[in-house]
């Protein structure tokens, strides 16, 4: 009930209306969300919408299967390597605004400079090209991250039609990198509206062929496809918010995960 | 008396279990787990060298790689979480063959994926007294792939020689996942484990599809 009244509060605020596409569509899939699994029935005690989520999965999955699995593969068939990796830069240097302003509010000061001068560096070409020659990766920090960093809660699990798992917060940060989005900000030519278009229809084909093989693997092989997916969101999720998947420090699981192993020992 | 000198023999006892073995075994832990992921990878590297693309073969050589460095027994328990206690002896057993066959299927299904990787090992360190994270990164040498980093947790328990017991790659823990997808598909059939062991024979009877 409350994620309705934050959503309500959300739709009436002019903002919001801007955002595009996305954003409505996550709203849908919050307030499809809206029916609680009881606890008995949940297959994971984080998913409080399990049954609604499942149903989301499901449509995100034929989804897939019709529109976004064939088009990764020919995407994948025919852009050339140079060409797909001149997408991934420009999707990139699209969310270094963003990483500028939320490593910012993180007190990650260093990432935010790296990030400031990859956008302007990069932005002579749309970040089409990389130019920068320094080799210090920038960490991607998204608002999500930033609203952790607060300790705010990450709320319910959430499938997203066709954006996929979200939580709560991670949801309301992508709302807000959204609006950071160079092309949204100063971008007020045909061209940059087409490019700012193209973009959340590029990152999806992009992500599926960059993953193509590990996603296939979950949607064909699994004994519960929606509860591997799950798994990997949140294991993902808590590498990028403790900052251990950019600096490979370490595991992404927490020690207690294998307490259980010898507890259960018999 | 007595009891001062027996408490004086305790403590005595503490600090020498606790200070110098405890310092030297977690890098001795560290060394032997460390020397196992290299012997591991020697022995892929030099089966790959003569790989035929023979799935039997394969199948076999993943058989051998599995009992010889894996500690399949942990493994197995751990993947079905608390499910694991409630699972009677017949169940146990079933599950154990049903698990091993369809991790075999999934490693030789991906087999291809291996070719023209090289492995560098990276950083080795103990977490806890149990476990230590061999670290390296899988790179491809004709550079079509990024570099994967991987994480190899061993289990090193004192008087056993040490096991992996999961793989993390890119910090994406695979026993984990699937521990917590098999306590998905129980907790979806209200906690019967047998529920558990009739989806892995379904999915065992579809064919599988091939990347």
């Amino acid at each position: 009930m409350k994620l309705c009244l934050e959503l309500d509060h959300l739709r009436d605020h002019p903002r919001f209306r801007r955002i595009g596409t996305a954003a409505l569509v996550a709203a849908a899939a919050a307030l499809a969300g809206c029916s609680s699994t009881p606890p008995g029935d949940r297959s994971d005690a984080r998913d409080r919408y399990e049954n609604a989520n499942r149903k989301v999965f499901a449509f995100n999955m034929q989804l897939d299967t019709y529109v976004l699995e064939p088009v990764a593969s020919g995407y994948r068939n025919t852009v050339p390597e140079g060409g797909r990796t001149a997408i991934d830069n420009h999707l990139r240097w699209a969310s270094m605004p963003s990483t500028a302003i939320n490593s910012t509010l993180q007190g990650k000061f260093e990432n935010a400079a790296l990030a400031t001068l990859n956008f302007l560096v990069n932005g002579l070409t749309l970040g089409f090209a990389d130019l920068s020659e320094d080799d210090q990766q920038v960490d991607r920090e998204d608002f999500g991250q930033t609203l952790a960093a607060y300790e705010v809660p990450e709320g319910s699990y959430l499938m997203v039609p066709v954006l996929g798992p979200r939580t709560t917060r991670s949801l309301t940060g992508n709302v807000v990198d959204f609006v950071m989005n160079p092309l949204q900000i100063f971008g007020t030519s045909n061209t940059a509206d087409a490019v700012r278009t193209a973009q959340t229809p590029a990152s999806a084909v992009s992500f599926r062929a960059n993953s193509f093989e590990a996603f296939n693997d979950v949607k064909y092989n699994s004994l519960d496809p929606y509860a591997r997916t799950r798994s990997v969101y949140y294991q993902m999720r808590l590498g990028l918010l403790e900052d251990r998947v950019a600096e490979n420090a370490g595991s992404a699981v927490s020690e207690d995960e294998f307490d259980s192993l010898f507890e259960d020992a018999n | 008396m007595f009891r001062r000198r027996f408490l004086f023999v305790m403590l005595a006892c503490l600090s020498v279990a606790s200070l110098p073995t405890g310092v030297a075994s977690a890098d001795e832990r560290q060394a032997a787990a460390s020397a196992l992921i290299d012997q591991m990878i020697a022995d892929l590297e030099a089966f790959l060298a003569t790989d035929t693309g023979d799935v039997e073969v394969r199948s076999a050589e993943i058989d051998r790689v599995l009992n010889a460095y894996f500690d399949m027994e942990s493994i197995t328990r751990f993947s079905t979480g608390q499910y694991w206690r409630a699972a009677d002896a017949a169940q146990k057993s079933e599950y154990g063959r049903l698990f091993r066959e369809v991790l075999c299927g999934t490693i030789v299904r991906n087999f291809d994926q291996l070719n023209g990787l090289a492995y560098t090992p990276t950083t080795t360190s103990a977490k806890g007294d149990k476990f230590v994270i061999v670290t390296g990164t899988f790179t491809d040498a004709a550079g079509g792939r990024p570099p994967v980093a991987v994480n190899w947790r061993v289990l090193t328990r004192q008087g056993k020689p040490p096991r992996v017991f999961d793989i993390e790659i890119e910090n994406l823990s695979l026993l984990v996942t699937q521990k917590q997808e098999n306590v998905a598909v129980i907790r979806k059939n209200k906690g019967q484990f047998s529920a558990l062991i009739e989806a892995m024979k379904a999915r065992l009877d579809q064919p599988l599809h091939g990347n």
